[in-house]
């Protein structure tokens, strides 16, 4: 697949990737690294200069109305507006389908407690912290019900201990579906991830986290920030 | 103190129908359309009258009929790129130069038979039957778009591509709001007048986005403070020889200052 916004560098020269089955799969790319993007291509959000896009087996390329029965998606924070006086269990029903009324409330509030959200869901977004506003929009991509699942950098935006629990629900989440995370801190997902992708303005190498928490393969997303210390790995910038 | 009736249909009327939509604006981020459309209704209103003279028919339903491109192109404009500071201003540029072309044509080739003042400062007090109806009629119309779409375009104003992932066609969205936009702001124009429709639209949800903590609030907390702005406007008016619609803007001013102090949502 290839892609390059009108007037700008590529972002995807023409890469394959090919990802089956349950777990986590990271992402891994410093930011400005087209990761967005890359989703957003996944998604049918927007189209490749060449190539297609395959969820399941069906064509998905430019039509997120078809990807969205395969994949469902949390955008980064800072992509949704929290000044419309919406409620979190608003926003989890209206993602639901297929139900109405009461059941429609009842199947929000479960959702909601299955990601530990169900204590602030009745708050407005803007009143919420970055943990819970995630958290909210976790179970909003849930309620669609996909067997995969896209989140752009979730753990922005989200204080560090809200990050460990997050990376323990993505990875509870991800024992029954696909689970792709994009992030731009190699540590955060590292030991639960079933596949990294290295991407930096393409993809850069594709393993599991063994075989890409190498020097040389980090490297190739971050430049020559990464260093090895006393035998340590460590990532600058 | 003399009270016509047909004088609160139309107010309250036209407030409705001005609120019920406020929500849609603010939630789509639609204030610009919304801020540039009066000139875009002034200027459908001055050419239905040419219409009408020339082809027959009622000028409101031209002024209608025409308004309608226009605002729709200006959607075809953002869907194919351009900015909306650019698109924005070439329609603000083009409506007001071809709404003076147009009032100026209008005025002095039928002085005798149009009083356009109307629709620049907006008269209830001089609405008839007619007028009385139709205000309501939109107002219906209004109540129950908006009772239809707000969920939807409030879902599109928080995040677009989670929108169009779940089934939403988005860019369909836009030219329906568009023209519902239109529709009233042209049906209503000489009841609310050029001036006051641009406070009318906006201000409304601003008052109610800060105030509301769900989205069933955010339209009851946009109409039920434009209609006392609109009940008390006119009370103002009719007691003080003021202008109605003036009347109304400045109470629903007056009740966005009040919100400021009060409100802690947006």
């Amino acid at each position: 697949m290839a892609f390059a916004y009108a007037g700008g560098e590529y972002v995807l020269e023409g890469e394959n990737l090919e990802v089956e089955g349950a777990g986590l799969v990271t992402v891994l790319g410093p930011n400005g690294a087209g990761k967005t993007t890359f989703f957003k291509l996944i998604l049918g959000l927007l189209k490749p200069l060449r190539g297609r896009v395959y969820l399941n087996g069906e064509d998905v390329t430019g039509d997120p109305a078809r990807a969205g029965v395969h994949a469902s998606f949390v955008p980064q924070l800072s992509a949704v507006r929290k000044d419309l006086p919406a409620t979190g269990v608003e926003v989890v029903e209206w993602a639901l389908r297929g139900y109405s009324g009461d059941e429609r409330r009842r199947r929000a509030l479960e959702i909601l407690r299955s990601v530990g959200a169900e204590g602030f869901a009745g708050k407005r977004l803007s009143s919420m912290s970055g943990g819970q506003l995630q958290r909210v929009l976790i179970a909003r991509a849930l309620a669609r019900d996909t067997p995969i699942l896209v989140l752009d950098e979730p753990f922005s935006g989200v204080d560090p201990r809200g990050r460990e629990e997050l990376v323990e629900l993505l990875s509870k989440l991800a024992e029954s579906r696909m689970v792709l995370v994009s992030t731009h801190d190699p540590v955060l997902t590292l030991k639960r991830s079933r596949l990294v992708v290295v991407f930096n303005r393409g993809i850069r190498a594709v393993g599991t986290p063994d075989e890409v928490y190498e020097l040389e393969m980090l490297r190739k997303a971050y430049g020559p920030g990464v260093l090895v210390i006393e035998k340590c790995l460590h990532v600058i910038g | 103190m003399y009270l016509d009736p047909r004088w609160f249909a139309v107010m309250l009327g036209s407030a409705a129908a001005f609120s019920a939509l406020s929500p849609l604006v603010y939630a789509r981020r639609f204030n610009f359309f919304a801020a540039s459309l009066p000139h875009a209704a002034l200027l459908a209103a001055a050419l239905g009258y040419v219409a009408a003279a020339f082809l027959g028919g009622s000028p409101a339903a031209w002024a209608v009929l025409l308004s309608l491109p226009p605002s729709l192109l200006l959607v075809l404009l953002l869907h194919k790129g351009v900015s909306e500071d650019s698109a924005t201003s070439a329609f603000v540029a083009f409506t007001t130069s071809a709404g003076v072309a147009a009032v100026y044509y209008v005025l002095t080739s039928f002085p005798a038979r149009v009083s356009l003042w109307s629709y620049i400062l907006g008269d209830p007090l001089l609405a008839g039957w007619e007028d009385a109806a139709l205000a309501v009629a939109v107002a219906a119309l209004s109540i129950a778009a908006s009772l239809l779409l707000l969920q939807k375009e409030v879902s599109i104003g928080l995040d677009s591509d989670f929108s169009s992932l779940s089934g939403i066609r988005v860019k369909l969205h836009d030219y329906a709001l568009a023209a519902l936009l239109t529709l009233v702001s042209v049906s209503l124009l000489r009841a609310v007048g050029f001036v006051v429709e641009h406070v009318a639209l906006l201000l409304p949800a601003a008052i109610s986005s800060r105030l509301a903590r769900n989205t069933r609030e955010f339209l009851a907390l946009s109409v039920l403070p434009s209609l006392a702005a609109a009940l008390l406007g006119l009370l103002l008016a009719v007691q003080l020889n003021l202008a109605p619609a003036a009347a109304y803007g400045f109470v629903l001013l007056a009740a966005y200052l009040i919100s400021l102090l009060g409100g802690g949502g947006a």
